[in-house]
């Protein structure tokens, strides 16, 4: 089933169901550089707890989104709130930003960089300096930290900038991109990281194209194109919403001797295609009514690859 | 502002800018490099004054007119010697014997009063090859013997006085119109004027070397911000002002330390000199006091405004150029210095104490020149009108750093820029 832009308007029930308990809200913002509109009427909310992901492709406006969230920029119009109040430096020392064209102090060593940014979050000296050294080691880079951040290789300084990021313990952290430029292995380590500030309660917004780790870490999800909110919603939901009506069924039987119309899926099950009216569930009744031995049972759930694309394709 | 986040920003700069190889050298190498070569210098010369002081020093005298006053000569190892704090001068009978003399180097230079001097007034110098024509010593040793022959002419013909007066006709004794008086002085001219350009000259340049040395690493660290791409991380954490003002400071206390190192030299070199030449330099100790406050205010005021310009720009060579203007206008007292330290308290130098950009180097210049004529209002006046100036510029130059410091891309337009710094 081909994903278009009528789906959009489904999207818009989403934008328009704003609680109040957002860490971090939008509503009606509209950011314009000249005569080019950066974000047209965006409205979301962030929840505390979750973690968030903003896609979108190259230039949607998701960096633009997260500046004026962080009261780096000013919106035209519209409202921003965060921790229920226009962004403020109080606000603003419980959020950390690992911006995608991040940037280092070359020269500088390691630890005396991490203890640097960490006083500017607020953390005293001795907090700082105690917060690099437990940060270098949770990342694996104690052996480094009084090396020269220029000596380090293109993943070593990205895990010095994660670890920067994360060092207060912010209750947001904002993260564009963490995944580029990582081996799997630190690909694993940084997706624990953000594993375990969910589950300590803490909010994580994650901006990237990465989807298959979009679909292993968000709760929620927003797409931007544009500068629309084009999709926005709980994952499983968009997920569903965006799925075929088809299930996968795996079966040492041979279906078509059972009237189905089915065909062949790679993982090795059959892939059917179900009527508008039919549901999963009714669907997997009637195979065991009809006496079919089913070793495994799945319906065929879109991947954010797909609905991505399909999106913003569709746009084009 | 949260002064604990300025600090922070402060002392990671002031940091990262004094580790550097480039600052240590400028700071603590320059003065020794100029103390290692003026030493050298003034070595070398030592070495060879005192190697030409242990060479003859001796001249011959021939009076074929018989005009020389022979009184003033001592007999000596059975010569006539006529002997100075310079040089010794022998007188001889024969010229063949002064000529031997001269020839075997004894004699640097012999002088012969011609037979017809009264009437032509000859006197022939001969030197020999191994002597320099021009040498200091014989330049030196004329003179006397023009006074020695006007001496004998005189002999007998004048009252002693007047004779000593036609030999010496006036001894200048300088003396200089103090606030409380006058004030004599025993200077020589030349002397004094060296000395009283060279002090305010020095401490001009270096107060302007330190100004323009901290605003250049403002430039650079804006520029560094920007090209690393870290602004947004400052930014998610701090605020312009807050990085502003800790740049100000931090990189503004680096300047300060090279301005007192600097200044230290100065005074060294000062100290030393009056030491050599028996008291004969002022040293401009109200000038110097006044330095630190002037070089603060006038570091704040031009370094906001470099600060905000050089935010403008996208890359270290763009903030550059954008921020020449402002240097230039500080360097401004630098082009009329001979019109300065020629007339300090006239009406340029009046008029430049009271335009920010160039009244700390022109206060300086004026109080190390002639300390007497600058009013103690205009002294405070312009370090008010530098205050409020500074104030202003703090504050206009925070909100377009703002503006600057977010561009990655365009320039923004004159229009955005006004209505950002109202």
């Amino acid at each position: 089933m081909p994903f278009g832009p009528a789906l959009v308007g489904v999207e818009a029930r989403g934008a328009s169901t704003l609680s109040s308990v957002g860490i971090l809200e939008y509503r009606g913002v509209t950011k314009r550089f000249g005569q080019y509109t950066a974000l047209a009427d965006v409205s979301l909310e962030v929840v505390p707890g979750e973690v968030f992901g903003l896609l979108g492709p190259n230039g949607a406006g998701k960096t633009t989104l997260i500046r004026i969230g962080l009261d780096i920029l000013r919106a035209d119009e519209g409202e921003v709130s965060l921790f229920g109040a226009p962004p403020s430096q109080a606000s603003l020392d419980r959020t950390a930003y690992l911006p995608e064209e991040r940037g280092v102090y070359r020269r500088a060593k390691v630890r005396e960089l991490l203890a640097y940014l960490g006083k500017l979050k607020g953390l005293g000296r001795a907090a700082a300096a105690k917060a690099s050294s437990d940060w270098l080691e949770r990342v694996g880079l104690s052996r480094v930290a009084d090396h020269r951040v220029e000596s380090l290789s293109k993943g070593m300084t990205q895990k010095v900038q994660i670890a920067a990021c994360l060092m207060s313990d912010p209750e947001l952290c904002v993260l564009d991109e963490p995944f580029s430029g990582l081996d799997p292995v630190n690909v694993a380590l940084v997706t624990d990281l953000i594993q375990q500030r969910r589950a300590n309660g803490l909010t994580t917004v994650l901006s990237t194209h990465m989807m298959h780790q979009v679909e292993a870490l968000c709760d929620r999800v927003a797409l931007v194109h544009q500068g629309h909110l084009v999709v926005y919603g709980q994952l499983d939901e968009i997920r569903r919403r965006y799925s075929p009506n088809e299930v996968i069924v795996w079966t040492a039987m041979d279906l078509s001797a059972f009237g189905v119309n089915a065909t062949q899926h790679k993982t090795g099950g059959w892939r059917v295609e179900l009527p508008a009216s039919e549901t999963a569930a009714g669907y997997l009744n009637e195979l065991v009514r009809n006496g079919v031995s089913i070793d495994r049972y799945e319906p065929l759930v879109a991947r954010m690859d797909d609905i991505f694309v399909s999106l913003v394709s569709g746009g084009r | 502002m949260r002064p604990k986040r300025i600090a922070a920003v402060a002392r990671f700069e002031f940091l990262a800018v004094v580790k550097r190889w480039s600052y240590l050298i400028a700071t603590f190498g320059l003065p020794l490099f100029l103390a290692a070569v003026s030493g050298t210098v003034l070595g070398v010369q030592t070495y060879f004054l005192t190697q030409r002081a242990a060479e003859s020093s001796a001249f011959g005298l021939v009076d074929e007119a018989s005009v020389v006053d022979r009184s003033v000569f001592e007999e000596r190892d059975g010569e006539q010697v006529w002997g100075n704090q310079v040089s010794d001068v022998l007188l001889y009978e024969d010229q063949e014997a002064a000529t031997r003399d001269l020839e075997s180097g004894r004699l640097r230079a012999l002088y012969v009063v011609d037979k017809d001097y009264l009437r032509s007034g000859e006197v022939r110098a001969i030197q020999s090859e191994k002597t320099p024509l021009l040498s200091m010593r014989g330049t030196n040793v004329e003179p006397l013997l023009r006074s020695l022959l006007r001496k004998s002419l005189l002999d007998g013909r004048l009252e002693e006085d007047v004779q000593e007066r036609v030999i010496s006709p006036a001894l200048f004794v300088r003396a200089r119109l103090g606030p409380d008086g006058v004030e004599v002085t025993d200077v020589d001219e030349a002397l004094d004027l060296l000395m009283r350009t060279t002090i305010p000259l020095f401490l001009g340049v270096l107060l302007l070397t330190a100004l323009l040395s901290a605003s250049g690493y403002l430039v650079q660290t804006v520029a560094t911000d920007k090209e690393s791409k870290i602004v947004e991380v400052l930014l998610s954490s701090v605020t312009p002002e807050e990085i502003l003002a800790g740049k100000l400071f931090g990189l503004g206390a680096a300047g300060l330390v090279q301005f007192a190192a600097w200044t230290s030299m100065v005074i060294f070199v000062a100290l030393s000199a009056s030491a050599a030449l028996a008291s004969v330099v002022t040293v401009p100790w109200l000038a110097l006091a006044v330095s630190p406050l002037l070089f603060v205010l006038g570091y704040l005021f031009l370094g906001s405004l470099m600060l905000a310009t050089a935010a403008l720009g996208a890359n270290a060579a763009e903030s550059q150029k954008l921020t020449m203007g402002w240097a230039m206008l500080a360097i401004l007292p630098l082009m009329v210095l001979v019109i300065l330290l020629e007339d300090p308290n006239g009406i340029l130098g009046q008029a430049m104490t009271w335009i920010p950009f160039t009244s700390p180097l022109t206060v300086i210049i004026r109080l190390s020149v002639e300390p007497s004529g600058v009013a103690w209002w205009e002294v405070s006046g312009a370090i008010v009108v530098l205050i409020i100036s500074t104030w202003a510029a703090i504050r206009v130059g925070a909100r377009l750093f703002r503006v600057g410091f977010l561009l990655t891309g365009s320039r923004p337009s004159l229009a955005e820029l006004w209505r950002q710094s109202r």
